[in-house]
């Protein structure tokens, strides 16, 4: 990649941005790559609409299914994008101040989502469609006195609001981030712009750990509105943990491949990023294996049926799939330290824990569509590809916007120069 | 600086011509001082008059047979489980700051990670008296162990008491190896500094000929960062596998799949504060507030507060999902909690673990020595009527309304209760007498003096 | 800055200075007293070329690896063995203790239940790996090493406090005494010294020590012979008993006195509020006869059925238990009564069961009477149960019935029947 033919291609109207003065990196996202973002964006829309013409309707149960596997999956990135940023300014780190302009993008993208969510909430909440939530069926909700008891919390109204409220938090939560990363440019240096950010992410994060739960719940957990577990938000927690920081290293290495931040980013960050991976495999492994063997354990018939579900047929084969892709693989793949610092192997497992991680939203949403046994259709890769281009979509266009560093942090210094253990 | 006396020898200056020495002579003269402070004294005989209370009650016990204590069906685990439980909770802490601040490059850990070490090893011990002690046939603990027995059985390994047997031993075992490791360097220290022949041979042997060879030093790091990752799921599982004893029943109350992850963030929220509760009178009688300082006491009040919003988090979660479940065994468990006979005790819990944290929103309450200590006291009485709340409160009230029955607790309880104290403390005490109660190496290592600095790297 | 060392600091070592004073050389030892000058010391001492030498601190310098030119260790593979040994001994273990050799149903779960298995295939794994750790550390770096000719230079003792030291071994290749000390002179060292040979401190172990460890070893076989001894003979005298409270628990029969008890009863009564199954009687209707909103139950419970099996049932109960004093037919005039009216005792007379008064009366206030008792009759609950309560008053409504039906109702047959 020859940093001289980028620049002669860029174009001369736009003033220089400001470089970053020790790498003398570009932190401006070039045009070029910025144009991705259409490319995306077509992709996104024509994914979304192949998935439409391949379940025979917007309405379909199919389309809705596949639809919510792949949104669950897209949702993910950018909400745990501003976990992270929440938990950067929480920590005080310093080692990620690098990468948190990246991370704040990424966070910012969630309006995205919050569109996205409509084709779901819309035949649900407006069309009073079952297609995917049982709960909106008035008769089911009613036909004994377990459903009967929460019927009012799957009341419409109360859906949209509660809705409303986690992609209003999110929104504001992640784009705060973003505008005080910006204003801080402005400061020269000063420590109490960040030492106030840190009081400010304490009640950001518990803000933030109800939304994720509770929309975690309204979501997935609700499709079997019998079934219920406490852990559940925590356990989704875990899968929007690990595709961020996929899509982060995914995103710096595209940033550095099309020449951008080239000098900045270095093996010492990309490093981290892998053990957060790798712990968090590890983490996600401990909540699913909780939820799992508690509910095995006691054998009380209102919660072993969820997992029952999921041994009947192929759905048992799919189960120890499951494990053997999103644990025993990743953990022995992701443990050597080497494969953590060279870019080909960590971009490989980056790419495989987002594969595997949509199909742990498949495992959890598709045994309430297909219960004879594992069907995939195309129509869920339609959707899946669909919101691909959706995440790149949203996470280019912020990023165009912004400088691709946050230069006015006074830690950034110590985070060009950091050293992993 | 007050001049040093007889009853504090550890006030006064610090011998030493650099920064390196000058922590070496901070924490080494703990050691060598002649006498401990006055205050030493004072708190070993108040532990040695605990423990004698411990022994007394334990052998009480096992003489007359557990009717001594409070259990009564329905209540078959009392003050012992709840004991057991908070003492393993307590030794959470510990790892957590040896281990997990480690992994996160938090340098801060240096001046405190050593005490808490020994804080978790001695919080460990005393966690397993208990399990010992309440099979009601205290001389046949071996039979939990699969040792070939002459009744051609084997342990039950279906059994998460089973699991606590080789969870909570390998937590011990594996602290013992880490504190230990961690310590090399530093008797090598006390070695090169001891006056006395046994001195000498002691620290001697204990530091296996450490002389800090830095090829010695590499693979001693590498090892460092192994026992470190190693121990950070470790104690995530030991504490899971404790919360297992209730989870896996079907009790209401008890079954909640929340349980490993609430139980964690409960132990290191408990330990946290014990850690601060031995931290501010330690600083203070042994000198050693220019290494633990007010920053230090500070993060831990944050990390207090921290984790107990965790554990608020997941109080609230079983309350949401108790009433989504529409289960009404699950309810009514837990209206009884806040409405029933034991209200009082959870009232308590949510005041200490929830409220009485909230101070340390404010900046002059985290960095007030008086208000650290004295809600770090709360927050460990508040995580021991978490316990109670868990275990006793629900056993009172079960399924069928025939098997409802109280629980109150003994005058020998609540002797084993506080013994335990003295077990804890007295070991507590020992250590910091006789063994380093600083990592110095370590410390050494992340002074702004510790750093080469090259200048062909940038 | 000092470079060279002292006869008076000589003087400090710790040696005995006849055999020291001839040993060999063991290396030369340069001392710095900031981690940046011993970094750089040992950047130019790997570019010599040296490889048999070693830098000394009190604690690991960031940076010192590479500068020495130290490659990674292989510990991280050591421990991984030793974690999937941990793995695969969790899992043989469990797998053959509980699946195989002793196999007992617990709680329904199957002999090998992983899920149940999986956190002690955790522990051991970490136990096992950390044990490794600690042990591969100190094997790869070659400790305990109690004895090393560095001990013998009093300065060294600061190595654990504030030095930092940098030895090159005389076994070197490139080793030169004088080229040598050049090099490491131009590091500008605090001191630069010679270090001798261990010609005083013997490499055997202590003589007390051994015996100490043979003694160890020796107690420590004691309990396995013990256990060895007890598996291969056999005891004539009975088992040893410590705790007889336990292993002699008094019993207590069901009829005799016990001190337990305040009321010295061994046998308990249930606790109040305590119903034997099947016995709940929740339905009024069924065991009282009385309306959910109160007053007597006109019909028969719905349990019961209006059937021909029900009126037969009904007859037999009805002329076993009823027709003594009642009667046959129901008037009251069963043999009790007239045995009774023969001895002229004064005697109320058993009620005519078909006169109109109880014709007309609910079938549940019936049924109350013959459950409780009425005047002279005893309530006859304990001999008759609900259901046949209510089938001996469905015969009786017959009886009643029958006395009300005029002979034009009666078919021709039934008719002739009649006397």
């Amino acid at each position: 990649m020859s940093d001289d033919k980028k620049q002669d291609k860029k174009p001369t109207k736009k003033p220089a941005r400001a470089r970053l003065d020790a790498n003398g990196d570009l932190i401006q996202l070039s045009d070029e790559a910025g144009s991705v973002s259409n490319t995306a964006l077509v992709v996104g829309v024509a994914g979304i609409a192949a998935a439409v013409a391949l379940s025979g309707g917007p309405m379909t149960k199919q389309f809705q299914h596949s639809y919510l596997t792949a949104y669950m999956w897209a949702l993910s990135i950018s909400v745990g994008g501003v976990w992270w940023v929440t938990l950067q300014h929480l920590f005080g780190s310093r080692a990620s101040v690098v990468m948190r302009r990246a991370g704040e993008i990424i966070g910012a993208s969630v309006w995205v989502m919050a569109i996205l969510a409509l084709p779901l909430l819309v035949p649900a909440l407006v069309m009073h469609s079952n297609a995917l939530f049982p709960w909106v069926n008035h008769e089911y909700m009613h036909s004994n006195h377990v459903l009967h008891a929460k019927a009012g919390y799957f009341n419409s109204s109360f859906v949209a609001a509660r809705m409303v409220l986690y992609f209003g938090a999110w929104i504001f939560i992640a784009n705060f981030w973003l505008k005080k990363s910006l204003e801080q440019e402005k400061t020269s240096g000063d420590v109490g712009f960040y030492k106030r950010l840190q009081g400010n992410s304490a009640p950001a994060m518990i803000v933030f750990a109800l939304v994720v739960t509770f929309c975690a719940m309204d979501f997935m957990m609700s499709l079997d509105p019998i079934w219920f577990s406490t852990i559940f938000g925590v356990y989704y927690f875990a899968t929007c943990v690990l595709t961020f920081h996929s899509v982060l290293v995914l995103t710096l290495m595209w940033l550095q491949k099309t020449g951008h931040i080239k000098k900045s980013v270095t093996a010492e960050h990309y490093h981290d990023l892998g053990k957060m991976m790798f712990a968090f495999t590890a983490f996600w492994t401990y909540i699913c294996f909780s939820q799992f063997m508690l509910i095995w354990y006691a054998n009380i018939p209102e919660e072993t049926h969820w997992f029952l579900m999921r041994m009947e047929g192929t759905w048992q084969d799919a189960s120890e799939l499951l494990v053997l892709t999103h644990f025993v693989i990743p953990f022995f793949g992701m443990m050597s330290r080497s494969m953590k610092r060279h870019a080909g192997p960590l971009r490989f497992w980056a790419f495989y824990v987002l594969a595997v991680c949509w199909f742990d939203m498949y495992w959890l949403i598709a045994p309430n569509l297909h219960k004879e046994g594992m069907v995939f259709t195309l129509s869920d890769l339609a959707a899946w590809i669909g919101m691909m281009g959706m995440v790149a979509f949203g996470i280019i266009v912020g990023a165009k916007k912004v400088p691709l560093i946050a230069t006015g942090d006074p830690r950034l210094k110590r985070a060009l120069a950091f050293e992993n253990i | 600086m007050a001049t040093a006396s007889i009853t504090n020898p550890y006030q006064g200056p610090l011998k030493g011509d650099n920064e390196f020495a000058k922590i070496t002579d901070n924490v080494a003269r703990i050691m060598e001082a002649p006498k401990p402070p006055r205050a030493w004294y004072i708190g070993m005989g108040f532990a040695l008059l605990l423990l004698s209370i411990f022994g007394a009650s334990l052998g009480y016990v096992a003489w007359e047979g557990i009717g001594v204590w409070g259990h009564v069906h329905p209540v078959a685990w009392g003050f012992p489980i709840v004991n057991f439980v908070f003492w393993v909770g307590i030794g959470h802490a510990g790892t957590l700051i040896s281990a997990i601040l480690f992994l996160l490059r938090q340098n801060w850990r240096t001046a405190i990670n050593r005490f808490a070490e020994a804080m978790t090893i001695f919080a460990v011990i005393c966690a397993a008296t208990f399990p010992g002690v309440h099979i009601g046939r205290p001389w046949l603990p071996y039979w939990m162990f699969p040792i070939p027995n002459q009744m051609q059985m084997w342990p039950q390994f279906r059994s998460p008491l089973e699991w606590d047997v080789f969870a909570v031993g390998t937590y011990a075992t594996v602290s013992i190896l880490f504190w230990f490791m961690g310590m090399i360097p530093d008797f090598a220290t006390f070695r090169d500094r001891s006056t006395s022949t046994v001195r000498r041979m002691a620290y001697g042997i204990l530091a296996l000929g450490w002389r800090g060879s830095s090829r010695q030093w590499h693979r001693y790091e590498r090892a460092y960062l192994l026992l470190a990752a190693l121990a950070t799921p470790l104690v995530l599982s030991v504490h899971s596998v404790v919360s297992f004893d209730f989870a896996t029943s079907q009790l209401p109350g008890w079954h909640t799949t929340i349980f490993p992850p609430y139980f964690v963030a409960g132990a290191i929220f408990g330990g946290f504060a014990m850690v601060l509760v031995l931290a501010i009178p330690a600083r203070e009688f042994f000198g050693l507030k220019r290494i633990i300082t007010m920053k230090h006491l500070e993060l831990m009040a944050k990390v207090i507060l921290g984790t107990g919003m965790l554990v608020g988090y997941a109080y609230a979660m079983e309350m949401f999902i108790a009433w989504y479940s529409g289960a009404m065994f699950e309810q009514f468990a837990f209206v009884n909690r806040a409405f029933g006979n034991y209200a009082w005790s959870y009232w308590t819990m949510i005041f200490c673990n929830v409220m009485a944290p909230q101070v340390f929103w404010f900046k002059k309450m985290r960095t007030n020595i008086w208000v650290i200590f004295f809600i770090s006291i709360l927050v460990n009485v508040g995580m021991w009527f978490e316990r109670f709340v868990i275990i006793c409160t629900s056993l009172t009230r079960d399924f069928l309304p025939a098997n409802w029955g109280d629980f109150i607790p003994t005058g020998v309880d609540y002797a084993t209760l506080g013994g335990s104290f003295g077990l804890f403390f007295t070991l507590f005490l020992l250590f910091c007498r006789y063994l380093p109660m600083v990592a110095m190496a370590e410390m050494k290592a992340f002074i702004p003096e510790g750093h080469a600095h090259d200048d062909d790297h940038h | 800055m000092t470079m060279i060392t002292t006869e008076s600091e000589r003087d400090k070592d710790m040696t005995d200075h006849d055999s020291q004073a001839k040993a060999p050389l063991h290396g030369i030892l340069a001392e710095y007293d900031t981690p940046t000058a011993v970094v750089k010391a040992s950047k130019k001492v790997r570019d010599a070329g040296y490889t048999r030498w070693d830098t000394y601190t009190p604690f690991p310098i960031h940076g010192i690896e590479k500068a020495m030119g130290i490659k990674m260790t292989r510990l991280p593979w050591i421990v991984i063995c030793a974690a999937l040994l941990g793995l695969t001994t969790a899992t043989v273990l469990q797998w053959w203790t509980n699946a195989v050799d002793y196999r007992w149903i617990v709680s329904g779960k199957p002999f090998w239940s992983w899920p149940a298995n999986v956190p002690i295939m955790f522990e051991l794994t970490v136990l096992f790996s950390a044990f490794a750790t600690l042990g591969g550390m100190l094997f790869l770096n070659n400790l305990p090493l109690l004895a090393h000719p560095l001990d013998l230079k009093e300065r060294f003792r600061r190595v654990s406090d504030d030095r930092f030291f940098l030895l090159i071994r005389a076994r070197d290749a490139q080793f030169d005494e004088e080229e040598t000390r050049k090099l490491l002179l131009e590091t500008a060292p605090v001191v630069l010294d010679d270090v001798q040979e261990d010609r005083t401190t013997s490499a055997q172990i202590p003589r007390p020590l051994i015996y100490v460890a043979v003694l160890a070893v020796g107690l420590s076989i004691v309990p396995f012979a013990l256990f060895a001894k007890a598996r291969a003979s056999t005891m004539e005298e009975g088992r040893r008993h410590l705790v007889w409270d336990m292993d002699f628990t008094p019993s207590y029969k069901a009829q005799s006195f016990n001190p337990l008890f305040e009321d010295g009863r061994s046998m308990r009564k249930p606790p109040s509020g305590t119903v034997a199954q099947g016995h709940l009687n929740a339905d009024d209707h069924l065991h009282l006869g009385k309306l959910p909103g109160g007053g007597w139950a006109t019909a028969l419970p719905r349990e019961i059925e209006s059937s021909a099996q029900t009126m037969e049932l009904g007859q037999v109960k009805f002329e076993t238990y009823c027709t003594p004093c009642h009667g046959y037919a129901g008037e009251g005039n069963g043999m009790v009564h007239q045995r009774a009216t023969a001895l002229k005792q004064g005697w109320v007379p058993p009620t005519n069961l078909l006169e109109e008064r109880l014709y007309y009366q609910p079938a549940g206030e019936l049924f109350n009477t013959i459950t409780h008792g009425i005047r002279n009759m005893p309530g006859y609950a304990s001999q008759l149960d609900a259901e046949e309560r209510w089938a001996v008053i469905l015969y009786l409504r017959a009886l009643q019935e029958s006395r009300k039906t005029p002979a034009s109702k009666l078919t021709a047959e039934e008719r002739g029947q009649l006397k």
